[in-house]
């Protein structure tokens, strides 16, 4: 539990950046503690931050880091708390550094295709201002209306479009970052902001990709422009078999299509646990067991061309086309179809409020039915122990930029009543993270394709996915933030300090 | 030193946390937010937008509930932050749990609710905020809010000043109810209705004292008050044997049908109409006729109760398309779901330059579609800082039934 | 009727669609109340108001595929095509 922060500290941070920016308010503090994955709201005061800032430009960043390295503070980044792996979550208090009013877009470069942007902006916001231009930011997650620029790289972000667009990534050419001792750098491919491809020195955009906010704070980042589509083909075809619809999404994803943006793989549980509120819509019928959902986007007559070889795919698969209101609606709704707290019901089906956590892992293509079936006794084990947990059913999503055939990003939605929490469900539950975290390992996969890994129990398996690399991560992170004040207790870092 | 609670429990020396009744009502939909964590809430919210302050987010407002209940937070920690919110129903409208699901569960998110019953327990414990105490004990002594000004007067006796010469009757079976803000403030918007719905062959009458309509003290906590308000506004339409009720300003709309059926167990008595339906239809059935080119390129302003409260954005759009002359460039109703005057609430009373920042963004929306010199909205208390913000660049901004009375060859 | 009636407000009687759904007002479904009795209790919402959620649903779908494209093209028909090709 956090102490109160020194007011001398709190002077110094108002000196920076204003009174009307610095909080040490409870409401402050609280409302700035968790993110959506699963919460313990009855530990909730183990996870605030001693004091917040709200900075105006990267200078300012750099003198509360600075400030913190000083003093021996912790420093916790945090643009919209919209991930899904602690990475916002405060661990040891400290200054909360909220990067939210960094939300200009402080230039549009059409000759160079850019828009150079805050930290604390919204992809769909930016999207709509793009648009009076002819263009949109088409990096989009299910947290499309809501998480920040900044997030984005922190956890290097996926896209459901990725496979045509590229992530989080691919369509960040480079930013600015302020490193865990103060120094405002400029990390891309290379050296000019708006160099897309280079081979000069270290590629060390990647390093700061996805780094959870444990090697700095991005202030700004220059993205690409992309021209918004003219049309857009989405298709949702049923099977009264998973096999049947695992082999279809895989030819789909190796059908080499140019505009194809993405499939989408619903098993059983999905599907079961969508027939929830799907009769709200169409109902269906109940030999639809698993579907495949694919989307593309062109101009109309790629698209019709592309769409064509896909819809001949899924004709000839053994699936059904489920109809053109489907098709469009259920894709037009893929951001807002997954945390539904209604959907959650307790063994005798009566609806019972339950938050949702979302196991992310990347899982090569073969292995899918497998990990399907493992995944699912895991938490089948969880919901025969605590009722208060609810398997919502996994889906798989082609994972790579550009080239949907790879691995899939595959994820176990699980229901979880909240308000039933205590140390012994907890505990159940950091141990399930842990089975399923092994389970993508030992099937050659990644433990997570894009939310992150530095929850409590996967990550202790991070030094067994990582290998050899756990030990470069620990000298980078003790190399570039000596104090361990930048995010501290994240992926297992503190390791890094420990004597030999 | 620890204090107790209703309930009996030790809360660290805070005072205040909420009791089980309020619990009871608001912990479900509390849970259901903080348990989803979507929060497509906060980039459609004009406070978020502005602030980016997570203390002022729907997200943030339920999260209260739960922190108060487990002895996190008190009443005294919260109150004011609950003061930044306009009441648009962005936040509960976006919310996949209503969007998605609300009607097939029939279990919707209700932010406003939360707001106002947050606010009103801040009342009861004695934690004012300083203008809306004072704007609520005005509006109890003078019957009308303070819409001029601290010191004059808005009496129930000069509500009707606005209508000099027009030989409007009291009473009857269909009343106009004016609103304060219209009636004192912007009086050209209930004559130009008045002189509309004549020309479409509608007999209506005034109330012999139209009084607040409540929704204002609703909102802002002060809900003894609010009943009042509303109790004597019904008494006056029975007095006349009133039947319907038309509203031009879609704040009393909303407010009667939201909080008077409560009050009243006869309330089916009454029909409220909002009087942009009325003229649309006048004008699709040809009961209207507007010859007068009005010779402008404006943009409409889709009101935050009119359009994400109730759904209602296709009648003043029939209504605008039917002005001769005008070119009227058209944002959609879906896009505006992140567009507000700021004026909601009351909010200007407390935090002016907040809403003056929310108003002066909206301002500068409309200034980027080409050729656009107007703005039409179809609320008064929205027009209040639109068009002090508007007059700042240029910006005319106009209530949609004074262009429409214009089209229709009157001078208001 | 163009105004606000509170007796037109209630919902009609529901309709049994299967074991967990039923249906009061045309083409929206609803969860069988009696699923909602232990853990969280529904709320009264009036006719105006069921409408007013599902109307806005579709309205902010479209907008969503507007915002991500100008046009969505249809399946149904593009299968005609590969029909009358074949």
């Amino acid at each position: 539990m956090a102490t109160a922060i020194a007011d001398s500290v709190v002077d110094e941070l108002v000196a920076i950046c204003g009174e009307e920016h610095v909080f040490t308010g409870r409401s402050a503090l609280f409302n700035r503690a968790r993110v959506p994955a699963p919460f313990p709201a009855h530990r909730w005061d183990a996870h605030i931050p001693q004091a917040v800032v709200l900075p105006v430009s990267a200078q300012q960043v750099s003198e509360v880091v600075k400030l913190a390295n000083a003093r021996g503070i912790p420093v916790v980044p945090r643009a919209g708390g919209t991930g899904l792996t602690d990475g916002a979550v405060p661990l040891r208090g400290g200054i909360l550094v909220d990067v939210k009013l960094m939300n200009q877009i402080k230039e549009i470069d059409l000759d160079n295709r850019t828009v150079t942007v805050g930290p604390g902006i919204n992809m769909l916001k930016l999207s709509e201002e793009l648009r009076r231009y002819g263009f949109i930011y088409p990096d989009n997650p299910a947290s499309y209306p809501c998480s920040l620029v900044g997030g984005r790289i922190g956890t290097s972000g996926w896209s459901l479009i990725g496979g045509r667009f590229g992530h989080a990534r691919d369509l960040v050419i480079s930013f600015e970052i302020v490193l865990p001792t103060g120094e405002i750098i400029r990390v891309g491919d290379g050296g000019g902001p708006k160099v897309r491809k280079s081979s000069s020195g270290f590629q060390l955009k990647h390093l700061f990709m996805g780094h959870q906010g444990t090697l700095g704070i991005v202030t700004e980042a220059t993205l690409e422009l992309v021209k918004h589509p003219e049309a857009e083909f989405s298709m949702f075809y049923a099977f009264d078999n998973y096999m049947d619809a695992w082999r279809t999404c895989g030819e789909l994803a190796r059908s080499s299509v140019a505009t194809l943006a993405g499939v989408v793989l619903f098993d059983e549980w999905k599907v079961a646990y969508l027939r929830r509120d799907d009769e709200a819509y169409i109902p269906q019928d109940d030999s639809a067991k698993a579907v495949v959902a694919a989307a593309a986007y062109g101009f109309e007559d790629e698209l019709r061309a592309g769409a064509k070889r896909l819809l001949r795919i899924g004709q000839a698969s053994g699936g059904k086309y489920m109809g053109d209101e489907i098709s469009q609606g259920d894709w037009w709704s893929r951001h807002d179809r997954y945390a539904t707290p209604q959907h959650g019901r307790t063994r005798d089906g009566q609806v019972a409020l339950m938050s949702w956590h979302c196991e992310d892992a990347a899982i090569p293509y073969p292995e899918l039915p497998k990990v399907r079936e493992k995944w699912h006794a895991i938490a089948a084990g969880l919901r025969e122990r605590f009722e208060m947990f609810d398997d919502w059913g996994m889906f798989a999503y082609t994972n790579g930029a550009f080239k949907p055939w790879g691995d899939y990003l595959t994820e176990i939605d699980i229901g979880i009543w909240e308000s039933k929490w205590d140390e012994e469900s907890w505990e159940a539950w950091v141990d399930a993270k842990r089975e399923l975290a092994r389970v993508s390992i030992e099937h050659g996969g990644s433990i997570t394709a894009c939310h992150g890994s530095c929850r409590e129990g996967e990550v202790d398996l991070v030094p067994l996915e990582m290998g050899g690399g756990f030990e470069v991560m620990k000298k980078l992170k003790r190399v570039l933030d000596p104090n361990n004040i930048m995010n501290p207790g994240k992926y297992l870092l503190d390791q890094a300090y420990e004597e030999e | 030193m620890a204090e107790t609670t209703t309930s009996g429990e030790a809360t660290n020396g805070r005072s205040s946390t909420l009791p089980e009744e309020f619990l009871e009502q608001w912990r479900d939909v509390a849970y259901n937010c903080f348990s989803s964590g979507h929060k497509f809430c906060r980039e459609v919210c004009p406070v978020t937008q502005v602030t980016r302050d997570e203390r002022f987010t729907p997200t943030a407002f339920h999260a209260n509930v739960i922190a108060m209940e487990k002895g996190h937070l008190s009443i005294e920690d919260v109150a004011e932050d609950y003061v930044n919110c306009t009441m648009c129903g962005a936040c509960e409208l976006r919310c996949p749990n209503t969007l998605f699901t609300g009607d097939f569960y029939r279990f919707r998110q209700r932010t406003i609710d939360v707001v106002k019953a947050m606010r009103a327990f801040a009342v009861e414990q004695g934690i004012h905020q300083k203008n809306w105490q004072r704007w609520a004990e005005l509006t109890d002594r003078w019957g009308n809010e303070p819409v001029l000004g601290w010191t004059r007067e808005t009496s129930g006796s000069k509500v009707r000043a606005w209508a000099a010469g027009l030989d409007i009757p009291t009473g009857g079976e269909t009343v106009l109810f004016a609103d304060c803000e219209a009636a004192f403030k912007r009086p050209s918007v209930p004559r130009s209705v008045a002189l509309l719905l004549r020309a479409c062959g509608v007999e209506f009458g005034l109330m012999d004292q139209q009084w607040c309509c409540g929704g204002p003290m609703w909102e802002t906590g002060y809900v003894d008050i609010a009943h009042k308000m509303a109790e004597h506004n019904m008494i006056d339409w029975r007095k006349t044997h009133t039947k319907r009720i038309i509203c031009p300003d879609p704040h009393d709309y909303i407010t009667i049908i939201e909080h008077y059926p409560p009050l009243d167990e006869n309330f089916d008595e009454f029909e409220i109409v909002l009087a942009v339906d009325l003229i649309a239809e006048a004008i699709r059935e040809g009961r209207l006729e507007l010859g007068t080119p009005v010779q402008r390129t404006v943009t409409y302003h889709d009101p935050c109760r009119l359009n994400k409260r109730l759904g209602v954005w296709q009648s003043p759009r029939e209504i605008l398309r039917a002005i001769p002359g005008l070119t009227f460039i058209d944002v959609d109703h879906v896009t505006q779901w992140s567009y507000c005057s700021g004026a909601g609430s009351n909010l200007w009373v407390e935090k002016p330059e907040l809403t003056a920042e929310i108003s002066r963004r909206r301002i500068a929306k409309a200034q980027e579609l080409p050729g656009v010199d107007g703005l039409v909205s179809a609320c008064p208390w929205s027009e209040r800082p639109l068009t002090e913000q508007g007059e700042a660049v240029g910006m005319d901004v106009f209530d949609i039934f004074e262009i429409t009375a214009e089209a229709a060859g009157f001078e208001v | 009727m163009l105004g606000f009636r509170l007796s037109a407000q209630t919902p009609p009687e529901a309709t049994r669609v299967n074991d967990v759904v039923l249906t009061r007002l045309e083409h929206i479904y609803e969860i069988d109340p009696s699923l909602m009795t232990e853990h969280v209790r529904q709320q009264q919402i009036p006719n105006w108001d069921m409408r007013r959620i599902v109307d806005s649903r579709w309205e902010h779908l479209h907008w969503m595929q507007d915002h991500f494209a100008e046009r969505a093209l249809s399946g149904e028909e593009l299968l005609a095509e590969i029909e009358k090709e074949a």
